[in-house]
């Protein structure tokens, strides 16, 4: 019985394929399929904001860049961690980023929580020249961002694809995404209030490259960094899933 | 090139030419400033260049004998030529990349040559470039021979090698000039991606097709390997890189998996990219070229076929230890841990099969390079699978993640075994292919596997020291409980190790040119014995003074 | 039915592996079975046959 089954199978090279994804695909089905109803027992963050046009066009660079290639952005479970970086990332603090920056290397340190840890000033002066800042780093300069003029016109594009995708970016954020990327880095124009409006009064709306009256790469990247971390409050609230609370070994 | 196309296949592929170009100038048109826009200018010179060289041949006389009688091998040979100058180029771009974190000011004033952006130019370089052509270069071969059956196609070969190659260049060039998804060892972006699909459903359809045709009623196991890299690789690539463009005329797109179920998505691709893309594939060469320049049967079939299917069935499991004290749930770390150190039972049973091979054929591993090119990657591929399972377990992982440890344990596997294979491979391969007796010279392939050694295990020890070291500085603490290094204090002990790694790269750099230097005058030389008129393949097991 | 978080997690853990036995066992019954010895022994060798031509009907 077996032996007459399996000769058919190889006898017939698309039967011997068939076994094949048989086989290979049940180990990420049962792994994957879980994670589609993880929403029940994920926890909440109702004071979750999304990322501003400027913001994801900062993510957008640093994407580019390939920066998540030496930082991660997750804090592990691990006491070691926690004490130096922050409280350890939740699942929901990643619940619109597309793609994940998770990163697999720390050639330089995790960034989950860099926002706010520096200024704006300091942040230029460390991605013009990392060595300026921190004489021992090893991390390429960014000069060519500061000067690099960022590209607004179709961030109302990039919105519209992110609420396809289930981000909840309403109408008017995406019609606005352009002047709101041009008002969060140019406080004394007209455009300023509308991001605060939208995007709530703890944005951050500053200058951030320094220079007002033009907004270059080096503004969205800063201002991306100066979020990281600050989307939600989740993780500084004991509301963790217990799966993830931190164990006592490391 | 085209000496075995018929006249109407010649047309065939010109008109296959022409459409790509004509896709790439509506993608120039749709992009224009766009990312997007450079790309279908580089599709368009792509496709011209091979319709140029389509037309410049195309009046030359068609092939006269009976092709079903004999192999065909032209694709084989290009993609071989193909494989090494990937693995130059991909290498130097290591070596680059490599002294850039030593002397971080080795690039120029300009985004195209900082540290983030050529890493994936690496990556993609030597696994896609090297490793994939050398894949399929050797699929052909294997999968004709063991057959004995020519490939059930004449323009689909030619398809396949030449439309992933261009997949590649279109990665690559698209990282210098800012275009990724960021998935590691899967950056290049949508229309990309929806190319190498069409490429690689005709990779499938004409390897089954090759094999149906077979003689044996049973298929030998190297294609079983061959088969699940192909098909699972598929599978891989299309649902890791479901994603929404912005618009058609831009080339950045979103992930359709937000947050955590892309982590799980992306490490259950990446972890499976080695699976089954750099071994599965590779073990297919292994089961194929090194019984037959041993001369000696594999040491047990069974084995072979038990590791196969532990390897296709574990592995796949395996991919959330890349994610442990993440938010991904326990139970999914600790199921993935779990797989990953039984995963070291199909793996050793393979590691364990091709040196048992070799035992009574000792002396030849002394005696001729080539075969100890093979023996060493079945010791790599033993010693990096074991460290794998090992690096899986939850709290070494807590130490080895994120640090250069997973760095040197990617390269014991990548060099050490993936690389190591391949010329060992190659080596065996290419005097058949061309009917040479020999290689040019056995003092350069002796040459070259010293080098490969000495710049394996001078990387490899490297950052074994130097992630060891960083995984434990970050967790020291002094007597009063206070963390006792900052960050840059265990940067500023890195510095020895990320210097002694590009040398070791250097080294492995060097002696993949030797290779190239070798293959290049193998192919030059005169044939040892022209038999006259009969396009007939020699054995490909001639070795050298025997 | 209403299919909760807790019930896709439980299929999973339970099914997948009632699945990993029977696969192995699957397996195991192939690669041991008697009357394929003949043919795995004869695959093991013919890569090593000199002749190198297609086979032709």
């Amino acid at each position: 019985m077996a032996d007459t089954f399996h000769r058919k199978i190889e006898r017939s090279a698309i039967g011997f394929v068939l076994a094949i994804i048989a086989a290979a695909s049940v180990g990420g089905i049962v792994e994957i399929a879980p994670l589609f109803t993880i929403d029940e027992t994920v926890e909440q963050a109702p004071d979750m904001r999304m990322y501003t046009p400027l913001e994801l066009a900062g993510r957008n660079i640093y994407v580019r860049e390939g920066c998540y290639a030496c930082h991660s952005q997750m804090i592990r479970t691990l006491r070691d961690e926690v004490e130096r970086y922050g409280p350890f990332s939740l699942a929901v603090e990643s619940q619109y980023d597309r793609p994940m920056l998770w990163g697999s290397k720390r050639t330089g340190p995790d960034l989950a929580r860099v926002g706010g840890k520096y200024s704006d000033f300091w942040h230029v002066a460390h991605l013009n020249n990392p060595r300026d800042v921190t004489p021992e780093s090893n991390m390429p300069a960014y000069r060519w961002l500061g000067r690099t003029s960022l590209e607004m016109d179709d961030l109302p594009m990039h919105l519209a694809a992110q609420q396809a995708l289930g981000v909840p970016y309403s109408d008017d954020m995406i019609e606005n995404a352009a002047r709101d990327a041009y008002g969060q880095a140019t406080p004394d124009t007209d455009f300023a209030a509308g991001v605060t409006e939208r995007y709530g009064e703890e944005t951050q709306v500053s200058a951030f490259d320094g220079v007002t009256t033009h907004v270059t790469e080096m503004d969205a990247l800063v201002a991306y960094l100066q979020v990281l971390g600050r989307l939600t409050g989740a993780a500084y609230e004991n509301t963790a899933a217990p799966e993830a609370k931190p164990e006592p070994e490391g | 090139m085209i000496g075995q196309l018929t006249s109407s296949e010649r047309q065939n592929a010109a008109v296959i030419a022409v459409v790509v170009a004509i896709a790439g100038m509506v993608m120039a048109a749709l992009g224009r400033s766009d990312a997007l826009g450079v790309h279908g200018v580089i599709v368009m010179l792509f496709a011209g260049g091979v319709l140029y060289i389509l037309m410049s041949t195309f009046y030359e006389p068609e092939p006269t004998e009976d092709r079903e009688a004999s192999y065909y091998d032209d694709p084989i040979k290009v993609g071989i030529a193909l494989s090494m100058a990937w693995a130059v180029f991909g290498m130097f771009m290591g070596v680059w990349v490599a002294a850039q974190l030593a002397w971080p000011d080795l690039a120029f004033d300009a985004g195209w040559s900082s540290f983030g952006r050529l890493r994936p130019t690496h990556t993609t370089g030597v696994i896609f470039g090297f490793g994939g052509n050398a894949l399929i270069a050797t699929s052909f071969h294997v999968v004709q021979r063991t057959s004995r059956a020519r490939l059930a196609g004449q323009i689909s070969p030619w398809f396949v090698l030449l439309g992933y190659n261009l997949f590649c260049v279109l990665a690559v060039s698209g990282y210098l000039i800012g275009v990724t998804q960021s998935k590691e060892y899967a950056e290049a972006e949508w229309y990309a991606d929806l190319w190498l699909v069409v490429v690689w459903v005709t990779y499938f359809i004409l390897y089954i097709r090759t094999i149906a045709r077979r003689k044996e009623p049973h298929i030998y196991v190297a294609n079983w390997y061959f088969m699940a890299f192909i098909l699972v690789v598929a599978i891989l690539h299309i649902v890791n890189n479901l994603a929404l463009p912005v618009s058609w005329g831009h080339a950045k797109s979103y992930t359709i998996w937000p947050g955590v179920q892309d982590a799980m998505v992306q490490w259950w691709y990446g972890h499976n990219a080695v699976a089954f893309f750099l071994t599965a594939g590779f073990l297919g060469m292994l089961y194929y070229y090194l019984p037959v320049r041993a001369q000696r049967p594999i040491f047990s079939y069974r084995l072979s076929i038990l590791s196969f299917w532990g390897i296709t069935f574990f592995y796949m499991w395996a991919g959330s230890h890349h994610l442990h004290y993440t938010a991904l749930p326990h139970w999914v770390q600790t199921l993935g841990m779990t797989f990953s150190v039984m995963l070291l039972v199909p793996s050793w049973a393979s590691a364990g099969n091709a040196l048992l091979t070799l035992n009574g054929a000792w002396h030849r591993v002394r005696d001729d390079a080539t075969l100890r090119f093979m023996m060493a990657a079945a010791v790599f591929y033993g010693l990096s699978t074991f460290e794998g399972s090992f690096m899986a377990i939850r709290p070494v992982n807590s130490l080895s993640h994120y640090t250069d440890w997973t760095v040197g344990h990617v390269h014991a596997g990548a060099l050490g075994w993936v690389a190591l294979i391949t010329f060992g491979s190659l080596y065996t391969l290419v005097p058949s292919l061309w009917k040479r007796e020999r290689m040019y010279s056995a003092a350069l392939v002796e040459v070259h596997f010293w080098l490969a050694i000495a710049g394996t295990l001078i990387y490899v020890f490297a950052m074994w020291n130097s992630g060891i070291i960083q995984g434990l500085m970050w967790r020291t603490y002094t007597e009063e409980g206070a963390l006792a290094y900052s960050f840059v204090d265990s940067l500023v002990a890195m510095y020895p190790y990320y210097i002694a790694r590009a040398f070791g790269g250097l080294l492995f750099l060097i002696g993949a040119v030797v290779g190239c230097y070798n293959i290049w005058m193998t192919v030059r030389a005169l044939p040892a014995a022209v038999a006259a008129g009969a396009d007939v393949p020699v054995t490909p097991v001639a070795i050298p003074g025997e | 039915m209403d299919i909760d978080h807790n019930a896709v997690v439980a299929f999973s853990k339970s099914w997948g592996l009632f699945y990993l036995i029977a696969l192995a066992l699957g397996v195991l019954v192939y690669t041991f079975w008697p009357s394929n010895k003949k043919r795995f022994d004869r695959a093991k060798k013919s890569i090593l046959d000199r002749d190198d031509k297609p086979w032709r009907k």
